[in-house]
């Protein structure tokens, strides 16, 4: 076991250092010249820029020097925003892309996996059918085309909600705190909510039950922990800020989610046919249990374990894959950074960008294989004979 | 030094290889025919067959019923219906963009570009899926070990984002395009699948037959294994259509590809003029392109789908 952990670390290593290089190749690659950028000041400025931003150096120095750099977790500075360093751009911008991405993604995957299940269940119906088809236009709807829409229908014809921005500059106008300051506590408001319903969720289903005195506590709490967080924005009189902020989430959100729950369908319906014919829900129904009983907790139970693997993989890639809703929507987060990156060759972001992206990638791929060997045994065995 | 004992039977080589073909064409057409018994797949037939139709009748169009000074895709001009865009008539069924241009017409030439860009790149994706998973899986040791080394890499490598940069290195054709995402396809996840798909057919009983009746690794690789892999290829070609349209559409709306005609660059110019007029003047030069590339994606994923529900053979139905 220690073996498979410690090959499965230097693996996770090398396709980490291989990717930087591959990254550092492509993007030296790049024949344009950041310091052409700068209009007027001749031969002499672009030299002194040149020379500062250590763009004169060989393709060696340049590539060791940012390798070590990396070890050392040191992303460097920002060209475009000189001299903030790389790690204070993102980290400034995060905030933003991870209240509108988390939620969307919790969403989509709830909503994915439940029709998957229901979907897999009804094989060969008229409601696979439609729904199929519905979840894959939507899946499959050009990202712009898709917001454009939303924009249009919801925040354009009907009024009902703003569509552009993060905050409305009218409300906003001699705000106490900043919009960042917001952010964070938002996040962090959701996170406490969400994990004590998570929590009580979890322990009514192990200690209660079932039945109407395990709904009340459950519904119980996702009032009072939603009371309280309410109760907590309004005394702090920042509510209205909070509450411009949500209504520009909103409509984002929504796109989001339909762009990206139908894979999650369609994968937990594959997951879900194939549990479906293991000996073990035959032997539920044998066993004369309610049909909704076997495929909530005996065909899904085992379904969700790939479509939640895929979920893990697939998470740090949103920090990258939010780019053309973020451009639409006019979010500045992440993906107004990437994209300002790529225009303005604001090489350090990019890199920066990109290989945390893939330092996140890489972990989540060692931990779930460390994970699996670890949770099945026969997996376990495979590694040791081999 | 054993030798290798020839399979084929005394009537010949030919007749051999044409009995094979004949059960393989069986085969064949069994799968198109539950393919097409799925609903969903059906579907999807249809549309691919739609679309199929579209690139066919435009160069027939224009010989015959448009005169190309007005319906050429891309320098046609029509000056009798001013202001572009105009809204959709008798005269221009979906209308003109706003450099006077015919939709219909942007629209049928544009199927081309997607099927090309859609097959070159599936093309691509799965031989090197094909190889490097294959070869990874078969063969153990050191080369497995460097094919699954690059393959690690190339998962962290999100596509549009990589193509959006190579797009500032050079303004691309929709060859290179296709090409750029067959292979960032083919050497992610994709290789990785098929090498373990590999692995599971290795351990099959029949390899071991098939190696103890003398047959060589050639034949093993090519008998056994290829036609094993195949099921999961055609999925793997039918959604790599999918993701490189999209990609391609997106490139070529953020004017990351050169001027080439497609779906994506006809909603790039649509949107260029949007901001001048009301949605009413000018909805169908940027959703008829829209609604094309969604129906166009939809039609490759349904076949997927479909396909994959048929041909696994943990998916059918009991």
């Amino acid at each position: 076991m220690t073996k498979f952990i410690l090959r499965r670390i230097v693996r996770g290593l090398t396709a980490l250092f291989l990717f930087q290089s591959l990254l550092f190749a492509l993007i030296y690659a790049l024949p344009y010249d950041f310091s052409a950028f700068i209009i007027g000041g001749g031969p002499t400025l672009r030299q002194l820029i040149q020379r500062q931003l250590g763009l004169d150096q060989s393709f060696a120095e340049q590539y060791f020097g940012w390798l070590w750099d990396f070890l050392r977790l040191d992303l460097g500075e920002s060209f475009l925003y000189w001299p903030t360093p790389v790690s204070t751009v993102i980290f400034n911008r995060l905030p933003r892309t991870l209240l509108l991405f988390l939620p969307a993604v919790v969403i989509a995957y709830l909503l994915g996996i439940w029709l998957g299940k229901v979907i897999a269940w009804h094989r060969g119906g008229v409601l696979e059918f439609g729904v199929t088809l519905v979840a894959i236009a939507s899946y499959t709807s050009f990202a712009p085309w898709l917001a454009f829409l939303i924009v249009n229908i919801f925040g354009w014809h009907l009024g009902w909600l703003p569509y552009r921005r993060l905050v409305d500059h009218n409300i906003w106008f001699n705000a106490p705190v900043t919009v960042d300051w917001l952010l964070s506590h938002l996040v962090a408001t959701a996170v406490l909510a969400g994990g004590a319903v998570l929590l009580v969720w979890r322990i009514t289903h192990r200690h209660v039950r079932p039945g109407p005195a395990r709904w009340a506590l459950r519904l119980g709490t996702v009032a009072l922990s939603s009371a309280t967080a309410w109760a907590w924005w309004v005394q702090s009189g920042m509510g209205y800020l909070a509450q411009d902020v949500l209504s520009h989430l909103t409509l984002p959100l929504l796109t989001v989610v339909l762009l990206s729950f139908g894979e999650t369908m369609m994968m937990m319906r594959t997951s879900m046919l194939e549990t479906m014919s293991e000996d073990y829900v035959l032997m539920a129904r044998a066993k004369g249990l309610p049909e909704k009983r076997i495929r909530d907790h005996h065909a899904a139970r085992n379904a969700i374990l790939p479509v939640i693997t895929r979920l893990a993989l697939n998470l740090p890639f949103v920090l990258v894959g939010s780019l053309v809703i973020e451009l639409v929507f006019q979010w500045h987060a992440m993906g107004k950074v990437i994209f300002d990156a790529i225009e303005w060759q604001d090489i350090p972001v990019l890199m920066g960008i990109l290989s945390v992206v893939g330092m996140l990638a890489v972990l989540a791929h060692v931990v779930l294989d460390i994970l699996y060997v670890y949770l099945d045994p026969r997996l376990r065995y495979v590694e040791r004979g081999a | 030094m054993e030798r290798p004992v020839k399979t084929y039977t005394r009537r010949g080589w030919w007749h051999n290889r044409l009995s094979r073909l004949g059960l393989s064409w069986r085969r064949l057409r069994e799968n198109i025919q539950s393919l097409l018994s799925h609903p969903l797949g059906l579907t999807g037939v249809i549309l691919v067959a739609i679309f199929g139709s579209m690139v066919l009748a435009h160069p027939i169009l224009m010989a015959t019923v448009w005169p190309p000074r007005l319906y050429d895709p891309i320098l046609g001009f029509d000056s009798t219906v001013m202001p572009h865009p105009t809204p959709p008539s008798w005269r221009h069924l979906l209308g003109t963009d706003g450099m006077g241009r015919d939709v219909l017409s942007q629209l049928l030439a544009g199927a081309r570009t997607s099927f090309s860009v859609g097959f070159l790149s599936a093309i691509v994706a799965v031989t090197i899926s094909t190889l490097v998973g294959g070869i990874a899986g078969y063969y153990d040791g050191a080369l497995d070990a460097a094919l699954m080394g690059i393959a690690d890499v190339f998962v962290l490598l999100p596509a549009p984002v990589v193509l959006l940069v190579f797009g500032l290195l050079l303004r691309m054709e929709w060859p290179v395009v296709a090409v750029a995402y067959g292979v960032l396809a083919g050497l992610g996840t994709q290789a990785i699948v098929v090498k373990s798909h590999t692995l599971t057919i290795k351990a099959k009983p029949f390899i071991e037959a098939a190696i103890i009746a003398g047959g060589g690794k050639g034949h093993v690789i090519h008998r056994h294994i290829l036609p094993g892999l195949l099921p999961l290829t055609i999925v793997h070609a039918v959604f790599t259509v999918v993701g490189a349209v999209l990609t391609e559409s997106l490139l070529a709306f953020f004017s990351r590809t050169s001027y080439y005609l497609s779906w994506g660059m006809m909603i790039w110019v649509g949107q260029q003029t949007f901001r001048l007029f009301t949605i009413e003047g000018q909805w169908h030069a940027i959703a008829s392109p829209a609604i094309a590339i969604m129906l166009f994606c939809s039609a490759f994923y349904l076949i997927g789908r479909a396909l994959d529900d048929v041909i696994n053979p943990r998916l059918r139905r009991r």
